[in-house]
């Protein structure tokens, strides 16, 4: 484009600025969680865990903010030592089919040919089972708890990232640097590894922030039904469950680490839209 | 068109809400019936209701602690304690036929005999059952028995016609019984609801008010409570505590607390490691603290448990021992056992609300004692199997009686049973002899003095850790009169008015 016209330019500013509105709203209410997670000693009001008898299901008040539960724990303390867990569950429940997905993903859509074939049909069989079935029998057979969470979200997870690392690989491999690495006889592993994935990656971690969220949430349904997060430690997944009975007379119960959900979710939300704006755009 | 699915949708609607004829009671509870053939049920689910529909020959009270007559007018039992001669009522079952005792014979023996009863091994005591004629009926016992007249009481061994049950084949009768007792089911929409009306043949067809009955299951609290505060049911049972205080505030809904015999406890498997030892026992019973649980976990409407004989019930011994909360002393006792830093295994039933807050309240408890409890939090059909395999350490569970007399419980928990005095693995043959010879002991007092020799004995070897006692608790809106449950849970709606 030779010639910019001002209206082009308003467009092109606003959008600019809307990136980096949402990228900007999505790193602090991460950041926001992340410093509660770190200082949680520092800032919690009180101990997660003790019971104090005296202080049941006291609604939200000047002493505790987001109130008590019916042993008489503060809920502000246990939401900011939840954020801990919570954070670690994201993390941990992505990173690791994010790596075996994007591995497994590069080689079958680099190599295609049988290779391709036996990843594609293995992707086929996990995914047609229904994705919490397929975690709630392998967390039974493991037992219950976040490890077994860690590993069943690894051994389901992985495909989504596989099939979007193959299919920009399908692409990518016959484009002209491609073709010139491979005429210059580098090894595979240099050519899939350092030329071909930095340039199919940007789409995964787009989407491993939604993935995140989804996890997340997941994370939260598998504790909530007794399989994840063990007491007496504090998860707002756990949280909502234990005051689902209290939810008439003590609303605050579940809803301060509902609330915490819905705002993690939403801020990991609006980082992936931001990251995918500003990647999609340089690309 | 618009107009037609509309409706058709009103239709379906007011279909699918709660009838709301005159004189038919609506009550919500959790779960609905399995069968109406009461030798294969041992739910109250559908013991509860089999005393709507059939009636037994010896009844208990209201109070859950004297018997009276039912089917069968009156009795005398021999100088041996081993025949047992009834002489039944005039009574009709609600096909029309009378209930002679004959049926009454035929119960017996097919509660003792079925191959699919639950119950034969309370009722393998009886020799014969014969109907001398058609109102005298007469047992013989192969041992002396005293419990035996109180498990005649049991909705199970309800009266049901031989003619009848023959005619109609074993499946179809469970679906559709011939009924005995003050009501008769019409319908059963499994999985939905048991429609009841009332029984015209029934011997005290004129003490009945009500014209049916309807049990509807709302398997969610929240939502059965709020059924019943918007007027959809008529009652609600299993009221969950932490509800009550807020039901009572309504002006148009009444609370009823009745006693019930539950315990709750918390079994310790005596075959692993330091929990054989008597001691480690008593000091875990002296680190916990039951008012705390009766606190929070029912809102102070239960009790401090203090024997396993419940209070209220025949030969509860008030003055049991109860070990005063120290956890201190506790964990010096440990120490003095050679158990300390003590780590235990604690099966919890997942997704149920109370167990999981007493293991949560129970291992902040016992970390004060310097006892470690690793929650293993497990469906409730796995945790049944677990604890019969011996698969754990520590796990709270629960019992009601079935019948007026302790011997039951007392079998079950201390008689070194087959099923390992209730998956404890508890040993002690003096306390077995004595259970074996309570049962027999004809004389009242003598009798007394057993059991609450048992009491203390179970007390002192700390068989398992009483928690607390626990009532019935339901909620009826306020044009509801006389709804209630005797000790043992059976409903008197044959007393029950809708205004």
């Amino acid at each position: 484009m030779s010639t910019v016209h001002v209206s082009d330019w308003n467009l092109r500013w606003s959008r600019w600025l809307g990136q980096r509105v949402t990228l900007a709203a999505g790193v602090s209410i991460l950041a926001l969680f992340i410093f509660a997670a770190i200082a949680a000693p520092l800032i919690a009001p009180y101990d997660p865990i003790v019971h104090n008898s005296e202080l049941r299901l006291v609604p939200p008040s000047l002493f505790h903010p987001f109130g008590t539960d019916n042993f008489g724990r503060d809920i502000l303390s246990r939401v900011i030592w939840a954020t801990r867990i919570d954070l670690q569950i994201a993390f941990l429940g992505v990173i690791f089919p994010f790596l075996i997905g994007t591995i497994l993903g590069t080689i079958s859509g680099y190599f295609g040919g049988m290779v391709d074939i036996i990843f594609m049909r293995l992707i086929d069989v996990v995914l047609a089972f229904p994705f919490l079935v397929l975690m709630l029998s392998i967390i039974a057979i493991l037992g219950p708890g976040l490890s077994s969470f860690y590993i069943a979200m690894a051994l389901v997870g992985w495909v989504s990232y596989a099939r979007l690392i193959r299919t920009q690989m399908l692409v990518l491999k016959n484009s002209d640097y491609a073709v010139a690495a491979v005429s210059l006889g580098f090894s595979n592993s240099r050519i899939m590894f350092r030329h071909l994935l930095p340039n199919a990656i940007a789409g995964s971690i787009v989407f491993s922030m939604s993935d995140a969220v989804l996890v997340l949430l997941n994370g939260a349904a598998i504790s909530y039904l007794g399989l994840g997060v063990q007491p007496p430690l504090a998860e707002w997944g756990v949280m909502v469950a234990e005051g689902q009975s209290f939810i008439s007379t003590a609303w605050w119960i579940t809803f301060f680490p509902g609330l915490s959900i819905v705002v993690l979710a939403f801020g990991l939300s609006l980082l992936g839209d931001g990251l995918s704006e500003t990647l999609g755009a340089r690309q | 068109m618009r107009i037609e699915i509309a409706a058709a949708l009103a239709m379906l609607t007011f279909g699918a809400s709660i009838a709301e004829a005159q004189g038919v009671l609506t009550i919500g509870r959790r779960e609905d019936s399995t069968t109406f053939d009461p030798i294969k049920s041992a739910q109250n689910v559908d013991n509860w209701v089999f005393s709507n529909v059939f009636d037994v020959l010896v009844r208990v009270d209201k109070t859950g602690t004297k018997l009276e007559p039912g089917l069968a007018e009156s009795w005398t039992i021999s100088e041996d304690g081993l025949t047992y001669t009834f002489t039944m009522r005039d009574a009709k079952f609600s096909d029309g036929s009378p209930i002679t005792a004959k049926d009454a014979a035929f119960t017996l023996l097919r509660i003792r005999d079925n191959q699919g009863s639950l119950w034969s091994d309370s009722f393998k005591v009886i020799e014969t059952a014969e109907a001398k004629d058609d109102k005298t009926l007469v047992v013989k016992l192969k041992t002396p028995s005293a419990p035996f007249l109180s498990t005649l009481a049991l909705p199970n061994v309800s009266v049901i016609p031989q003619k009848g049950m023959e005619a109609l084949g074993e499946e179809a009768f469970a679906e559709k019984p011939i009924a005995s007792g003050a009501f008769v089911v019409k319908e059963w929409r499994r999985g939905d609801r048991v429609i009841l009306e009332k029984n015209p043949n029934f011997w005290q067809a004129d003490r009945v008010k009500l014209d049916g009955v309807e049990w509807i299951s709302v398997p969610d609290d929240n939502t059965r409570m709020l059924n019943v505060q918007a007027g959809q049911l008529d009652t609600a049972i299993f009221v969950p505590f932490s509800r009550v205080e807020e039901l009572k505030k309504d002006p148009n809904l009444n609370v009823e607390i009745d006693t019930s015999t539950r315990e709750d406890h918390l079994l310790i498997n005596h075959e692993h490691g330091a929990l054989a030892k008597k001691e480690v026992r008593q000091a875990l019973d002296m680190a916990i603290d039951k008012k705390a649980i009766v606190d929070t976990v029912t809102f102070n409407l239960g009790e401090v448990a203090y024997s396993y004989v419940p209070k209220g019930s025949l030969y509860h011994y008030a003055d049991n021992l109860q070990r005063p909360y120290d956890p201190e002393k506790a964990k010096q006792m440990l120490a003095d056992a050679g158990a300390s830093g003590l780590s235990l295994n604690y099966v919890v039933n997942a997704g149920n609300e109370t167990d999981e807050q007493i293991a949560v309240l129970l291992q902040q408890q016992l970390l004060k004692a310097g006892v470690t409890v690793n929650l293993q939090k497990v469906d409730p059909s796995q945790s049944w199997d677990m604890l019969i395999a011996g698969d754990y350490d520590i796990s709270v569970m629960y019992w009601t009686n079935d019948i007026l007399d302790p011997d039951q419980k007392t079998t079950f928990v201390l008689g070194h049973d087959t099923n390992m005095n209730y998956m404890t693995r508890y040993k002690n043959d003096q306390v077995k002899d004595l259970v074996a010879a309570a049962r027999l002991e004809q004389d009242p007092a003598k009798r007394e003095a057993m059991y609450v020799d048992l009491q203390k004995m179970a007390k002192a070897d700390v068989n398992w850790i009483d928690l607390y006692y626990s009532p019935y608790i339901n909620v009826t809106r306020k044009n509801i009169e006389n709804f209630y449950q005797n000790p043992l849970g059976r409903f008197f709606l044959e007393d029950t008015v809708k205004n």
